[in-house]
């Protein structure tokens, strides 16, 4: 990327990226941190030099952080007020509207919570490939996958077993439909050259098409009407729902997967190695690290949380296979990590966000007779805002 | 059977020229070095407009105009972020592609079911009436007809003009670009605007040549079609026109199928386009990755944040 302000030199985007990736207080200050910081990323020794004002601006960056994220919001929802007055609505009602049926009863939060399961999932399937430096857009996918699988074992076997047992066979038939999906993307990736963000997308479709050939005609329930769908979920196999609310436990095994996932990037030999690969794979050849079967494990763990995404949305929530089960699921959950710049802990709360203004659409819809795809717009401004104003952090670095 | 052939071949061309116009626009965009997975926006939000220009003006030319400013509008957006903000281009095409679903769905509800004067089907007097040949290339709207042209146009702009190098240019040695005082991040604004109308005009031909109707999410996935023909194709405005059709033809095939009574299943039938392109890929593999842009070729390694 040969821009005018590349061309000054590598040293002019070193002195950028420290101010950034810190968020300081203000440019002189970090300004001195300049030579200390390019240091640090992968070489842990170094990073212990320059502690203390580390600590002091990764608290003013996350002041920062949270200012830029209400201002995005603010930004989005102004754009989004001209958008409706330009509709006609009445952006006051809608919005009154909005708040009061999403965030003032219980039945929508517990619907947030519901959405935010296979989107949170989802979204760790894009950090763990990130981690390594893969573009993983195959959620989408992985998710519709992982729910055929869930889907063929319900429908094969959910009322001839136990409820527990399908549901053990429908988690792992999930993941590791999931995990076929993504890693046949890292095959071709690995032998035949093919870019996984290209192949992911593309088999996106493919997944979607076996779900509709699959629910039109040989797993259609005969005994169904209108619209095509499988025979449900026996009821002893679906999800259990948490106490007497309406959230089924999809949440605790996407929180229990999120907490997994950080720990196993954090603080295993395997996550540490994924970040050397992603943050320059040549070197990690030359080091001598398995890169091939490094990236392979990648793609596998991130398309088998997908797949166990599809599992927890089926097996939770829909109990059939249908067309639009996943309603973009997974590219909303690709955004997510995005938002959440694959920081497997700040993703949690990227998912519930998007899974609140999801839920908000369906406010739109009943409430203010607006088309319930509307609050894409939101999203997309959002996004927007976000990816605007925060992402030179550090794809502005080596990469271009 | 031969009236078989004709209608899928036929339908082909009809059902194809709107992903040629979005693969084409991609090509010039991915072409400078940036790939827009908005493609699908820039032709709902084509699609849309067109049809409401449509409706109001009463002039289907206004609404293709209409439709490529519309396009054009959306692949700007997509362009500011990632050209003067370094935005992932993945990430800013999907946000673009949401972006677009949602405005049209606010403002296209009102157009559903609307009756417009669309662009009709003409017959070209004369080459029509020639068995196989006329019916499926000289039997069909206005737009397809310049399809017809926009394609080598496209590749002469590449290939043969001065414009056409810089575009490359840009795509391949961008350093090149400022040595001789050019802005790389004009030509990539240009590029990806230009290639933006493009698909506009394909989701124009959609909604008021093609389908003559207006409903929410029209497009499904011809834009993320287009960005696989262009892949496909090998960044080749020709060969993308041909990959069009052949695109066309595996979503032509199983609507006349079953018009004549065989019950297929359409699904396998509309897989069979992402199949081939990842058969493709894997079999030129390293052919195809040479035929990328350079630069488009750091986009696609570039570490994730």
């Amino acid at each position: 990327m040969a821009e005018p302000r590349a061309a000054g030199g590598p040293q002019i985007v070193a002195q950028f990226k420290p101010e950034d990736a810190t968020g300081g207080g203000g440019a002189v200050a970090t300004a001195t941190l300049a030579p200390e910081v390019p240091v640090a990323p992968g070489t842990p020794g170094a990073s212990a030099v320059p502690a203390a004002p580390a600590v002091e601006s990764r608290l003013t960056g996350i002041g920062r952080g949270v200012a830029r994220w209400a201002a995005a919001l603010a930004g989005a929802i102004a754009i989004f007020t001209v958008l409706l007055l330009l509709k006609g609505a009445n952006p006051a009602s809608v919005y009154s509207n909005v708040w009061t049926s999403t965030f003032t009863n219980q039945p929508s939060i517990e619907q947030i919570f519901v959405k935010a399961a296979p989107l949170l999932l989802g979204a760790l399937a894009v950090v763990v490939p990130a981690r390594a430096g893969l573009v993983n857009v195959g959620g989408e996918g992985q998710i519709v996958i992982g729910a055929v699988a869930a889907g063929g074992i319900g429908i094969s076997l959910g009322d001839r077993l136990g409820g527990g047992l399908v549901m053990i066979l429908m988690v792992v038939a999930s993941m590791a439909a999931g995990a076929a999906w993504a890693g046949l993307a890292a095959v071709l990736r690995l032998t035949v050259g093919i870019n996984e963000a290209v192949s992911t997308l593309l088999m996106n479709y493919i997944a979607l098409d076996l779900l509709l050939y699959l629910i039109y005609s040989p797993w259609k329930d005969p005994h169904g009407t209108g619209q095509p769908t499988t025979a449900p979920l026996a009821d002893t196999a679906k999800l259990p729902y948490l106490g007497t609310t309406a959230v089924h436990v999809g949440i605790v095994f996407a929180l229990i997967a999120t907490a997994v996932v950080w720990l196993l990037l954090r603080y295993t030999t395997w996550g540490f190695r994924l970040r050397v690969i992603g943050g320059n794979p040549e070197a990690a050849r030359r080091a001598g690290l398995p890169v091939a079967l490094l990236l392979l494990s990648a793609m596998l763990v991130g398309g088998a949380l997908a797949g166990l995404g599809g599992m927890v949305h089926y097996a939770g929530v829909e109990y059939k296979l249908r067309t639009g089960i996943t309603t973009n699921f997974g590219y909303i959950a690709f955004l997510a990590s995005w938002l959440a710049r694959h920081n497997p802990v700040s993703v949690v709360l990227a998912a519930l966000a998007l899974a609140a203004i999801t839920v908000a659409g369906d406010s739109l819809q009943l409430d203010s007779a607006l088309p319930a795809a509307t609050v894409n717009i939101l999203m997309g401004l959002v996004l927007i805002a976000v990816l605007g104003w925060t992402t030179r952090k550090k794809s502005g670095g080596k990469a271009r | 059977m031969s009236s078989l052939v004709v209608d899928v071949l036929a339908g082909a061309v009809g059902g194809g020229t709107a992903i040629m116009y979005a693969g084409l626009g991609e090509t010039i965009s991915e072409r400078a070095g940036v790939i827009n997975l908005g493609t699908e926006g820039s032709m709902l939000g084509g699609a849309l407009a067109a049809y409401a220009a449509t409706a109001t003006s009463g002039s289907p030319w206004v609404g293709v105009l209409a439709g490529m400013g519309a396009g054009a509008a959306l692949a700007g957006v997509h362009a500011v972020l990632v050209v003067a903000r370094k935005a992932n281009q993945f990430a800013s095409g999907l946000t673009v592609m949401f972006f677009a679903l949602g405005l049209t769905s606010l403002f296209g509800a009102a157009y559903v079911g609307r009756q417009i004067h669309a662009l009709n089907p003409w017959k070209v007097p004369g080459l029509s009436a020639i068995p196989w040949v006329g019916p499926i290339l000289f039997d069909h709207d206005p737009l397809t007809y310049i399809s017809f042209a926009v394609a080598p146009m496209v590749w002469w702009l590449l290939y043969k003009s001065r414009v056409g190098l810089l575009i490359r240019t840009a795509g391949e040695h961008s350093e090149v670009l400022l040595v001789h005082g050019y802005s790389t991040n004009t030509v990539r604004y240009v590029s990806v605007i230009a290639g933006g109308g493009l698909c506009g005009l394909g989701g124009a031909q959609l909604s008021i040549a093609y389908s003559n109707a207006w409903f929410e999410n029209m497009t499904v996935g011809r834009g993320f079609i287009a960005v696989a023909l262009v892949i496909f194709a090998t960044w080749n405005p020709l060969r993308v026109m041909a990959g069009s059709y052949l695109f066309g033809a595996a979503l032509a095939l199983s609507p006349a199928l079953q018009a004549r009574g065989y019950g297929i299943n359409q699904f396998a039938l509309d897989a069979i386009p992402f199949v081939v392109t990842i058969l493709v890929l894997a079999v030129l593999g390293k052919r195809t990755l040479l035929a990328a842009p350079d630069e488009l070729r750091r986009v696609f390694e570039t570490r994730a944040a």
